[in-house]
């Protein structure tokens, strides 16, 4: 009873008896057929009632009522995968068979629609069924992917057959519609993901990414959607953006490098990672174990601390003994206050099913399969996909969102990774092999494959999409951007390796391309100065964007030296430039362009040499320092060549360019130490290790004969520099320009 | 029996005194820059600091953030070391900071230029 009582509490005890009803009368097993479905009377008006139902029930009401009922009531699972399997192979004609399986597909879809939570549509009432059909929605995955009889995909991919089989003229609406749904079917199939915050009814390892790419496989899924996407735009139009979606969600966080290693190969790096992290595990005992308490922990240890002025401080436990630095470390650990954090972090990162940083592991099974869907997709379907995507979002048409834009982008960066990888493989292998036979220069292949997204109007469109993604502050966007920015830069770069002159006479157009604008210069040192609490994910991309793009265009601008660029600034007429430096400092004259200048202000573009250092000298700012000092904090768990990329910015900023001051902070200083000789250092048998060693040694060398030289710096140590006092703390003098003016 | 009336006799209000809690010490500019704040420093980094020089540099160091690290106790016992580190590179962003900042520089290098003559 009670449980009656808390059911009419949650749906409308009416809806409840009408779709229960509905439910009963779409069919059931039968004791008379060894169990068999049979299907109701009237099934065809049921399940047309209960589509009825949530459009114009749940949709217009804005509730979720009618799914909850459905849920509830174990529809899906009970009635429509039975609808679905019970579907005949041989019967094709059976019209009305067929006519079932398409309203089931339509009840489906709704159905198993993602719930976000953010979703600002959202009533009192959709808050209330959320967790229950958000875990209903896993049931359903779980159940689809492992039906006991039949291969429930493939049936629904059955449906659109008859419709994908017309030519794409002769096609109907409701031809187009039909396949649309069914590749919605898919994505939403794809998407459901057991929901972190709720308790798992289900072994997550069902529904997990690999068991649905297994199914994808066993059911012809992964050919279906390699179909569809190798003839869009001449098959197929507007179903693009779906199939973006779903490739999106099957593909997010798997690491495309992993996915072509060979399978001995990939055992290896991972028993190579396990020792590793065994070996962490093992060093960060050990050093704890060297200051552990030798004695029982009532030994009772006190000890006296002496500041100057002959005061002391008290300090408890035998591990302070082995050092003053041990003792001041007691010191900190007992304060109790914490300086507030300034929040925001939060709802950067979480961003639900979009999220894409998350590494997502996948079994050994699927992985082979997944490698021949990619395979097969870059080799096939790629260019066709792409080019028609750029299309349809450059021309802004209803159905692309601005989040797909950002999907676009994730999956070209994606793409662009596992092609590179896979090159890779390839040359090793043909090594490999070359060594058996002896000589034989294997034969490259063109990078032509991968030609839809490396022309001029992709890098347009990049452009524009992380400049207005910057601007309104979407951080998710722009890290997707960046993410397809570094990849498109590091494949110009293996085109140019490649010994095919026409590749790398390719990679050299698109290079003068890329650098010759001014603004993607200072967009990328923007992004970098600007970091502020966008999360890891964003911080090692923009990180390593910042890397690839300083070293690839120091590299073009040593081999092209008249380089040209060109920069748009705004000037004022001539007239307007002379008042200003008259009356007021030009600095000020600069920034302070008020709504009635602006008549004045005209845009110029114009070209000139492009200067390395004196571009380089620009990233020299604290802004940057503090983005990769950021960076480096996580040196624990950065991996080998991220904390080669921290080095070198390092390296850069205070022997390249002369500029260490930047770095002489109480706060950097004590990370450095710490990496080098805290309790929690660097793996001393990494390889990084000693460049990293060395350019903390000459760091601080430098640091102390400055000190020694210049006590001032002791106060100016603890704060970001002054650019007036700069050049002074640096090298001692003063600038000679800035005596003589 | 009644209620005697005193018990009743509600009406008299009653004054709710609001403790005031004590102020909890702030590290600002002013904390900085008292006596026990820079000019300390300066003091310290003239006379006190003994570095090794090289081949010591990791010591050496280890040394400055000990250093550091006691100034700021004594200044702040509040906060930890990494904690009021945050909080004083942020106050050299104000302005009245910046002009005492290149305000010490320029005494430093007015000394060392008389220095410099002198020899």
């Amino acid at each position: 009873i009670e449980e009656f009582f808390e059911k009419r509490e949650t749906v409308d005890p009416e809806v409840r008896a009408y779709v229960g009803s509905l439910v009963t009368a779409v069919g059931g097993t039968s004791i008379e057929q060894h169990g068999r479905y049979v299907l109701g009377d009237d099934v065809i008006g049921c399940l047309k009632d209960l589509r009825r139902w949530i459009k114009f029930y749940d949709e217009k009401l804005g509730r979720l009522d009618v799914q909850r009922v459905l849920a509830e009531s174990n529809f899906v699972k009970g009635d429509i995968l039975e609808i679905l399997a019970d579907w005949p192979e041989d019967g094709k004609d059976n019209k009305l068979r067929s006519k079932i399986a398409l309203l089931c597909l339509e009840l489906l879809v709704p159905l198993t629609w993602t719930l976000e939570v953010e979703d600002h549509e959202f009533t009192a009432h959709h808050h209330k069924h959320l967790p229950y059909l958000r875990l209903a929605q896993v049931g359903y995955k779980r159940a689809i992917l492992q039906h006991d009889s039949k291969k429930i995909l493939r049936q629904l991919v059955r449906i659109a057959l008859p419709a994908m089989a017309e030519p794409k003229n002769d096609r109907s609406i409701r031809d187009d519609g039909i396949i649309r749904l069914v590749l919605y079917a898919i994505r939403n199939v794809v998407m459901i993901t057991q929901p972190a915050d709720l308790p798992a009814d289900v072994d997550e390892i069902e529904i997990s990414r690999s068991k649905t790419i297994d199914a994808f496989y066993y059911q012809d899924i992964l050919q279906l959607l390699l179909t569809v996407a190798s003839s869009m735009g001449d098959e197929f139009t507007i179903q693009d953006v779906v199939l973006l979606e779903a490739l999106f969600h099957l593909l997010k966080g798997i690491d495309p490098t992993r996915l072509f290693m060979k399978e001995d190969e990939l055992i290896q790096t991972n028993t190579q990672e396990l020792k590793e992290l065994m070996r962490k595990e093992k060093a960060m005992h050990a050093g704890y174990a060297r200051y552990a308490p030798t004695r029982h922990n009532r030994f009772g240890t006190m000890l006296w601390l002496t500041r100057d002025q002959e005061r002391v401080s008290t300090i408890s436990g035998q591990s302070a003994i082995s050092g003053p630095a041990k003792g001041l470390q007691y010191l900190d650990k007992s304060k109790k206050w914490n300086k507030p954090k300034t929040g925001g972090r939060k709802a950067n990162e979480d961003k639900g099913s979009f999220e894409f940083d998350m590494e997502v592991p996948v079994s050994s099974s699927a992985r082979r399969h997944l490698r021949k869907f990619v395979e097969d997709f870059l080799d096939s379907a790629f260019n066709p996909l792409f080019t028609h995507l750029r299309r349809s979002i450059e021309r802004e048409l209803d159905r692309v969102l601005e989040m797909h834009k950002m999907q676009y982008f994730y999956l070209v960066s994606w793409f662009l990774q596992a092609e590179s990888s896979r090159r890779q493989h390839m040359k090793q292998s043909a090594a490999a092999k070359g060594k058996q036979k002896a000589g034989q220069q294997p034969e490259e292949e063109g990078f032509g494959i991968i030609a839809g997204v490396m022309n001029k109007e992709t890098f347009v469109l990049l452009n524009r999409f992380m400049q207005t993604s910057y601007d309104s502050k979407d951080w998710h966007y722009v890290n997707s951007g960046m993410k397809c920015f570094t990849q498109i830069l590091l494949t110009v770069q293996q085109m140019e390796e490649s010994n095919n002159e026409e590749d790398q006479e390719i990679a050299d157009n698109i290079q003068n391309n890329l650098f010759y604008e001014e603004g993607t210069h200072t967009r990328v040192i923007d992004l970098l100065r600007n970091y502020k609490d966008q999360g890891r994910g964003y911080l090692n991309a923009v990180t390593e964007l910042a890397h690839v793009f300083i070293r690839m265009l120091e590299r073009y601008a040593k081999q092209n030296t008249d380089m040209q660029i060109r920069s748009r600034r705004r000037t004022r007429k001539k007239k307007q430039a002379a008042q200003d430096t008259d009356t007021t400092a030009p600095t000020n004259g600069d920034d302070a362009s008020g709504p009635e200048d602006v008549g004045r202000i005209e845009i110029i573009s114009r070209e000139r040499k492009f200067d390395f250092a004196r571009f380089s000298a620009k990233f020299m700012q604290q802004g940057c320092v503090d983005t990769f000092v950021e960076f480096t904090k996580f040196y624990r768990d950065l991996s080998v060549d991220q904390l080669k990329r921290a080095h070198r910015f390092f390296h850069r900023v205070a022997f390249k360019a002369e500029l260490s001051t930047l770095l002489f902070r109480v706060d950097i200083v004590q990370l450095f130490q710490n990496m080098i000789k805290g309790e929690a250092c660097i793996d001393h048998d990494l390889s990084c290790f000693k460049e990293w060693e060395e350019l903390v040694r000459q760091l601080f060398k430098r640091m102390i004969k400055r000190v020694q030289e210049h006590p001032e710096l002791m106060v100016e140590m603890l704060f970001s520099k002054i650019p007036s006092s700069m050049f002074y703390l640096e090298h001692g003098f003063d600038k000679e320009v800035n005596k003589s003016a | 029996p009644r209620l005697p009336e005193d018990l009743v006799n509600i009406d008299e209000q009653v004054e709710i005194k609001k403790k005031k809690r004590a102020p909890i010490p702030k590290l600002d500019e002013i904390r900085l820059t008292s006596a026990a704040g820079i000019p300390t420093l300066q003091r310290i980094s003239k006379s006190r600091i003994k570095f090794r020089g090289k081949g010591h540099e990791f010591s050496d160091v280890a040394l400055l953030l000990g250093t550091y690290q006691l100034w700021l106790h004594e200044l702040y016992p509040r906060a930890k070391f990494h904690d009021g580190l945050a909080i004083i590179e942020k106050l050299g962003h104000k302005k009245n900071v910046q002009r005492l900042r290149s305000d010490w520089i320029n005494e430093s290098k007015s000394s060392a230029n008389l220095g410099s003559d002198s020899n």
